[in-house]
């Protein structure tokens, strides 16, 4: 900020030196001109910025309008003080070379702090994800409290986190019940409940209730810092369309050489040394190498800036060029199109058994299961606010079910402990469910059938929209799973997926990636562990609900941090408009540098209407880069298929 | 308290060198060896790299300082290093 207060300071002091120099001929004031020039050099020696890049870029063995600014400026005051010397005008005319120089001066500052100020602002993702986490924490030391320094908080300490705090650290609750907003973290808005032994993110919004919270990492080991750590390397990181915008720079000295000593020679031989020199300083002026050179990294910067955004994390400009060539997308099943975890879909009561009965029999018996299924079942229960009682007894029975006793009642459950006893209704019902790749639970008591549970993996919610959204963009979608092909296709169905691959292996998994890439640039998306060697074998690995997993957000090559799957069109559609418009940039102002440099060379520009126009060309520019900052995920419109 | 001051090179070796570049680089590398815990002063020249760091060597070591610069791309040269008040 001060840094940026300073930069307008001098180009506001610069224009007054300017401008004063510039009027005070014109005035009655005794030795005017011997002020203006002194007040013009003041200014022109305000925009030593200038004169310092222009140096620099010597030293980098590189060209930029930096230089070429020095060298014209120089030019113009040598002429001030050496040309009018020949002529009769004497100090009149020197005030106007060097009133042209501070007014060169003076645009070319304005401008380089306004580019400033425009790539200071793609930062602004950054910053704001920066600000969540708060600079103390509130922990628990020798029975008091007391407000410390993030920075001193210890692993293992209490934290206390009062309604409406951002949490400082990661940790796990101990005490307390809340909701937590974990925005920044999932980019989900939806508030997530937190109780004991829940794990919390540090930059995360407390809603409701007070907690205290263990901690467990702070400072720059949370996963925010982590995250905010990835984005600033991944900004960092060249995007290969930058090489080809490197090479016009770097053949860029030899051109102006060739251009300027040419347009000099060819107008002193035709019309004169002064207009040479004027029009040689225009050409110097006009040219703008830094439109190519910044339209690359800006977009890159801002295009994972505005992903950042979106709890996407795209890790460098190389994938942003990838991602745009995506012609299929992989998707992993289990935990990625579905939730992972079974759930009760589906209750089929019979006799006077209610759907509650049926839950609460099975839930009683299976109370103390660990198995998947039976925990569906007492999700269920509770999702209904039924009371469970223990059952008086039970026993596991590997692979075929649940045999217990509640009171007197004898509970039966699994398809195999009561097979003989199933209806002709249960037996269809239980054959439908199965032909759709789900599992049916029948419930007895006493060896009557009560009712059937349907368990699933469910599809997520926005499973549906985020493959219609892909299609939409001509993306072909292709479903991977280790499953049988039963589940797979009742999935493929519900998810629309253009084509599904069942009953594979890990490294099966891989070569159908392999597969698919012969001619196509393939993303996969899937959890990020169980599923990495596919994930590091396709052209770009999605790893999603990343958050939290360092596993995942290593190895993938954009991580979604929540479990959004409709990022991944958003961060494809992104990523083609990022490149579309770099493209754009390097040719805008490849060929702006050409015109430009022509109608300079031509004389038809002086070296005022020059600068100002390469200021004009190099500011769109990097405006147009910074833009992609704001770009925002398109409302989706249902249709119907 | 041991604070350290310590004044380095940091050289991107692909920047092109033109000026609005060079700032946002400095400007990033600025911010993200400031958001460092243990470091409390950070001051990037963006014409020439030169980087002047004050630390509290209690909280953080040198080289976990430049092994940030270096993940951001920098290589590093260290020109002095001294202890202050």
């Amino acid at each position: 900020m001060i840094e940026q207060f300073k930069g307008v300071v001098l180009v506001i002091l610069l224009g007054l030196f300017a401008l004063a120099g510039a009027l005070i001929p014109g005035t009655q004031i005794a030795y005017a001109h011997e002020i203006s020039i002194a007040l013009t050099l003041i200014a022109v020696a305000l925009g030593y910025r200038i004169y310092l890049h222009g140096i620099r870029s010597l030293f980098h063995k590189n060209v930029t309008a930096q230089l070429f600014a020095t060298i014209a400026i120089f030019i113009s005051v040598i002429a001030g003080f050496v040309l009018p010397q020949a002529s009769a005008t004497g100090t009149a005319e020197a005030v106007g070379y060097l009133t042209a120089a501070a007014i060169v001066a003076f645009i070319i500052l304005a401008g380089m702090t306004t580019e400033d100020y425009i790539i200071h602002r793609t930062r602004g993702a950054l910053e704001a994800l920066i600000k969540m986490t708060p600079k103390t924490a509130r922990v628990r030391r020798d029975g008091t409290e007391i407000e410390v320094p993030i920075g001193e908080v210890k692993k293992g300490e209490i934290v206390l986190v009062k309604p409406g705090d951002n949490i400082p650290v990661d940790g796990t609750v101990i005490s307390g019940h809340s909701t937590v907003n974990q925005a920044t973290i999932t980019g989900e808005s939806i508030p997530v409940e937190k109780t004991v032994g829940d794990r919390t993110f540090a930059g995360t919004l407390n809603e409701h209730g007070a907690l205290e919270i263990k901690v467990e990492k702070i400072a720059e080991d949370t996963t925010l810092a982590h995250l905010i750590d990835l984005v600033e390397e991944a900004q960092e990181k060249k995007a290969p369309i930058q090489n080809v915008a490197d090479r016009f720079t770097t053949y860029f000295l030899p051109i102006m050489t060739v251009v300027s000593s040419s347009v000099f020679a060819f107008t002193y031989f035709t019309i004169g040394f002064d207009v040479a020199l004027a029009r040689t300083v225009t050409v110097l002026l006009v040219a703008c190498p830094c439109a190519l050179a910044i339209a690359v990294p800006v977009a890159v910067a801002a295009t994972i800036g505005n992903a950042s955004m979106n709890a996407i994390i795209i890790k460098g400009g190389t994938h942003i060029e990838k991602l745009k060539d995506v012609k299929i997308v992989a998707f992993d099943k289990t935990g990625t199109l579905t939730l992972g975890e079974p759930r009760v879909v589906e209750i089929k009561t019979f006799g006077n058994y209610s759907e509650a009965d049926t839950i609460k029999y099975a839930a009683i018996a299976e109370k103390f299961s660990e198995h998947p299924l039976s925990k569906a079942v007492i999700a269920k229960a509770a999702e209904m606010n039924l009371k469970i009682p223990d059952p008086t007894d039970f026993k596991t029975i590997p692979g075929q079910g649940v045999d217990a006793h509640y009171g007197d009642k004898h509970i039966l459950i699994g398809r195999k402990m009561i097979e003989t006893e199933l209806s002709e209704e249960a037996n269809q019902l239980m054959s439908r469910v199965e032909s759709e790749g789900k599992t049916a639970i029948p419930v007895a008591i006493d060896k009557k059938v009560i009712g059937v549970i349907v368990v699933a993996d469910t599809v997520r919610e926005n499973s549906l929209e985020a493959i219609q959204r892909l299609k939409r963009l001509g993306i072909k979608t292709v479903m991977i799973t280790g499953d049988n092909i039963r589940t797979a296709k009742s999935i493929a169905e519900q998810t629309g997926v253009d084509e599904y691959r069942a009953e594979l292996l890990p490294e099966q998994k891989v070569d159908v990636i392999k597969e698919l890439m012969k001619g196509s640039v393939v993303a996969m998306v899937g959890d990020g562990v169980n599923d990495a060697p596919a994930l590091a074998t396709s052209d770009v690995g999605f790893a999603m609900g990343a958050a939290g997993s360092d596993v995942a957000v290593e190895t993938a090559d954009v991580a979604l941090l929540g479990d959004d799957l409709t990022k991944v069109e958003y961060a494809i559609s992104l990523s083609r408009k990022a490149f579309t418009r770099m493209k754009g940039n390097i040719v805008y102002a490849f060929i702006w540098n050409i015109v430009a440099l022509t109608i300079a060379g031509a004389g038809l520009l002086n070296p005022i209407l020059a600068v100002v126009l390469a200021e004009l060309g190099c500011i769109s520019v990097v405006i147009n880069s910074a833009l992609l900052l704001r770009n925002k995920p398109k409302p989706f419109i249902q249709t119907k298929e | 308290m041991s604070n350290e001051k310590v004044i380095l090179n940091a050289l991107k070796t692909d920047c092109t060198g033109c000026s609005t570049c060079a700032d946002f680089k400095a400007d990033n590398l600025q911010h993200a060896i400031a958001r460092l815990n243990g470091v409390s002063k950070v001051k990037v020249d963006e014409i020439t790299g030169k980087t002047i760091i004050e630390y509290d060597m209690q909280k953080i070591i040198l080289s976990k300082i430049t092994e940030r610069f270096e993940k951001l791309g920098y290589k590093v040269e260290i020109v002095s290093r001294e202890e202050i008040r």
